[in-house]
This record gives structure tokens, C-alpha cells and sequence, in this order.
């Protein structure tokens, strides 16, 4: 096949897929509508590691989990999710809320849109991972 | 003498027929509301990676075909071009497929290419296309050397590959069920390739075949899927980013972040690249056995059964 048309064809095909998709609402990212959803989350990944207590976004686009191997993030990842657990991090302000960068090639940012008060508090909160 | 041997490239003529079977499967889940799921920047993030193999091919290609053309002009064997020559090839093509497959999963210098395969938490045709960037520096296209000795030609041998290629497409779909009894028993198939692509400690290290699942059921690594247990797709630890360059290369990095770490020895630092991937030189990691050994010790009534046996 001539180099122009597979590029064509493969540019074009990627591109319509994903309008396509976003245009049938499927980019809409998952929210955690109750603990026991952020819980189950954090289990998929780390399913020995016992869970204290649950702070989520109010928003659920997030949740904190106090574990018995430190603080851990789940958050979602499309439709997905994944977790980690944090240390060494950094935490930067942003206009929206916050943006936590993590010393992990395969989840290297988190940005979270925050009303300033929950900002604040998750800001407290995340002082011991960094 | 088949010096001049050609063939199709077959994999580049199927991107119309991979475009149009996406939408097919698209139209299929949106009307029925069932058979899988789609995410934008999942199904994105494949679709790069899969025109990132493309070009790699393209750009790369040259190193294992000289590789075997070497071999090719080493070799006093040729068998021709019959068809029962490409049939026979096509089915070693297929026992070589399932060996590099299988190194893939338990060495961690193959896995660091084969891993993007399995980083998407959803399974659609689009996950079919997310392959790898970085194959040629497995340096896995040595499995292929006996079939060139043996006689086939190169060009015979890609070819045959290819439309391994092509075949492994179909089955990267949650629109089919089961198959006919007898193509279960004989062909991999929507149901046993969702195996291979779990997370779940039950589907680790399970049907690497690529055409036939003979293979598996004959080298001990067969799992039939479950009824009882849905399969969980993904990484043991999911990734936090739809970044194709981070997906196609971050086995890599976290290769050379162990490799490079201070205090271990040079025998540990090997092990980084080639023990299974989950080593660690002070056992803080797991592996899939010690995974299945964990899983095992919570829910004990699971020992015996398909995955645990």
C-alpha cells in the first residue's frame, strides 16, 4: 500500500474513532459515588493492604484512603481506575485546586479540580506523603 | 530457488478491514448496550500505539530482515513456495508465536515490549491494536531462526506472521461469547484470549496462543474462562496515564531504574532484566506465582481449580 494513503487512512481512522466516541459521551470519566466504591478501587490494586478511612472528593472524582502502608490516591482513569500509594510527592496550588506530582513514570500527575475549603483540607491531609 | 520471494504485506492492507470491524463493534455495543465497552482516550491510546507498530515496522523492519536474510543465504535447505509449505509454516509460525509469547510474560526484558499489549483496563478491537514500539530490541526474532534454517523463506515466514497478526484481531472483542465447541477446542477465541488478557491472579500466565490453542493445552498453560469469574483487564498495577510515550516505554525505564540502583549486586542486576516480571532482589515485589500464592492463601476453596492448579 502506497506510504500515503496508509497514513491517510491511519490519521483518519484515529481521529473519527475518537470523535466518534467522545461524540457518543464515552469520555466522561468515572466518579466514586461512595466509599465502599473508592475502597473496592483501592483493592483491585493493592488487595493485602488494609483500608482506615475514606476521604473523597465531594465531587468523587477522587478519594484519600488512609491505609495501614500510608496515604493512597484512587482516581480514575477514564472509565477505570487506578490507585497509588503516596510518598514523596509534591503538591502544587493550582487556580483549580490542586496538582499532585508523583516520583512514578506511570502516573506521574494528578490534577484535582477543588473548591478552595476541600483544597485545603486535602492539602493537610496529603503532608504526610511528601 | 525462492531468492525472490514475495508477499503482500498483509498487515498494512488490513488497516481498512481493523477501521472498519471498530465501528462495526462500536455500532454493535451503542445499539445492543452490551458485548464491551469504549473509552475515548483508551481506544486513542491504542490506536497510537498501534500506528506507532506500524511505523516501527517501517522504520525498524530492516534489522530482522537482515537478520534473516543472513540466515536465509546460510541455509542450504529451501522447501520452496508450495502451499502446503506456507500451510506448514504458517502453523510453526504459530508454536514459534506461542513460545515468544510466552517469553514475553515471564522475561521482564520481553515483557518491557509486550506490556503496553496489556495495559488498557478495557478489551475491544481497539486493544488489539495496542502493540508494541520496541520489539526489535527483544531481540525475539531469533525464535524465528530455526523456521529459516529449516528452509522457509523470510518473506514466507513474515508473511505468516502477518496474518497471525490478523487473525489475533478478532478475538480482542467482549460482542462474542463462546464459539462452536469444536473452535474452542481447537482455535483461540474471544473467550480464551479475555483469559489471557485478566488481571485476576486465576488468568495470570494462561493461553499465550496466538491461532491455535493446541499449544497451551499441550504445554500445561491453558485456562478456560470462568462463568463464575469476569475477567478483570488490565495491569496487576493499573497505569495512571494515557500517554503513549509513557505506556509504549515505562517497562523500560523501570528496567533501567532497577538495573542502575546502587547497592545490589551484578547478578541481581541481570535478574532485573531477565527473572519474571515482579522480581525484586528483596522479594518486596510479586510476582504472578507469588500473586496466585496470596490469592490462594485468602480464598483457600480456589486451590485445585482452573488457574490454581
Amino acid at each position: 500500500m502506497p506510504l500515503q494513503i496508509l497514513i491517510t487512512l491511519v490519521v483518519a481512522g484515529i481521529a473519527g474513532i475518537a470523535a466518534l466516541t467522545w461524540a457518543l459521551g464515552m469520555a466522561t470519566p468515572r466518579r466514586f459515588v461512595s466509599d465502599s466504591e473508592a475502597i473496592a478501587a483501592f483493592a483491585r490494586e493493592f488487595p493485602e493492604t488494609p483500608v482506615r478511612a475514606v476521604t473523597r472528593c465531594r465531587d468523587g472524582q477522587a478519594a484519600l484512603l488512609r491505609t495501614d502502608s500510608g496515604v493512597a490516591l484512587v482516581w480514575p482513569m477514564g472509565a477505570d481506575s487506578t490507585a497509588r500509594l503516596l510518598s514523596r510527592i509534591r503538591v502544587d496550588r493550582t487556580r483549580h485546586g490542586l496538582t499532585l506530582h508523583l516520583p512514578d513514570y506511570t502516573a506521574p500527575r494528578v490534577s484535582l479540580r477543588l473548591p478552595k475549603d476541600e483544597a485545603d483540607r486535602w492539602q493537610t491531609l496529603l503532608r504526610q506523603a511528601t | 530457488m525462492t531468492d525472490q520471494l514475495t508477499y503482500p504485506d498483509v498487515v498494512q492492507l488490513a488497516v481498512p478491514l481493523f477501521i472498519a470491524a471498530i465501528l462495526v463493534e462500536l455500532t454493535w455495543i451503542v445499539i445492543r448496550r452490551r458485548g464491551g465497552r469504549y473509552e475515548t482516550r483508551d481506544a486513542l491510546t491504542s490506536l497510537i500505539l498501534g500506528a506507532g507498530n506500524v511505523a516501527e515496522g517501517i522504520l525498524l523492519g530492516f534489522v530482522a530482515w537482515g537478520f534473516f536474510m543472513l540466515l536465509w543465504d546460510l541455509t542450504p535447505l529451501d522447501l520452496g513456495a508450495g502451499w502446503w509449505v506456507v500451510a506448514l509454516c504458517f502453523v510453526l509460525d504459530d508454536l514459534r508465536y506461542y513460545w515468544v509469547h510466552r517469553f514475553g510474560h515471564r522475561v521482564r526484558w520481553v515483557w518491557a515490549s509486550h506490556v503496553n499489549h496489556h495495559s488498557s483496563q478495557h478489551y475491544n478491537l481497539t486493544t488489539a491494536l495496542r502493540q508494541t514500539w520496541t520489539g526489535t530490541f527483544t531481540f525475539m526474532m531469533i525464535v524465528r531462526a530455526p523456521l529459516i534454517l529449516l528452509g522457509f523463506h523470510p518473506a514466507m515466514v513474515l508473511f505468516c506472521g502477518g496474518l497471525n497478526l490478523i487473525y489475533q484481531f478478532w478475538i480482542h472483542t467482549e460482542a462474542i461469547g463462546r464459539m462452536p465447541r469444536w473452535v474452542e477446542a481447537v482455535m483461540n477465541t474471544p473467550s480464551h484470549h479475555r483469559v489471557h488478557h485478566g488481571r485476576n491472579p486465576r488468568y495470570l500466565d494462561a493461553n499465550y496462543a496466538g491461532v491455535f490453542i493446541i499449544w497451551d493445552k499441550l504445554f500445561g498453560t491453558f485456562v478456560p474462562e470462568q462463568d463464575e469469574e469476569k475477567v478483570d483487564y488490565g495491569l496487576v498495577h493499573n497505569l495512571g496515564t494515557f500517554n503513549p510515550i509513557r505506556v509504549a516505554f515505562h517497562e523500560w525505564v523501570g528496567i533501567w531504574r532497577d538495573v542502575t540502583q546502587p547497592g545490589i549486586t551484578w547478578r541481581d542486576r541481570l535478574m532485573y532484566c531477565v527473572a519474571p516480571p515482579g522480581w525484586s532482589h528483596d522479594g518486596s515485589r510479586d510476582t504472578s506465582q507469588t500473586i496466585k500464592a496470596k490469592h490462594l492463601t485468602r480464598h483457600p476453596e480456589d486451590a485445585g481449580k482452573p488457574g490454581f492448579s
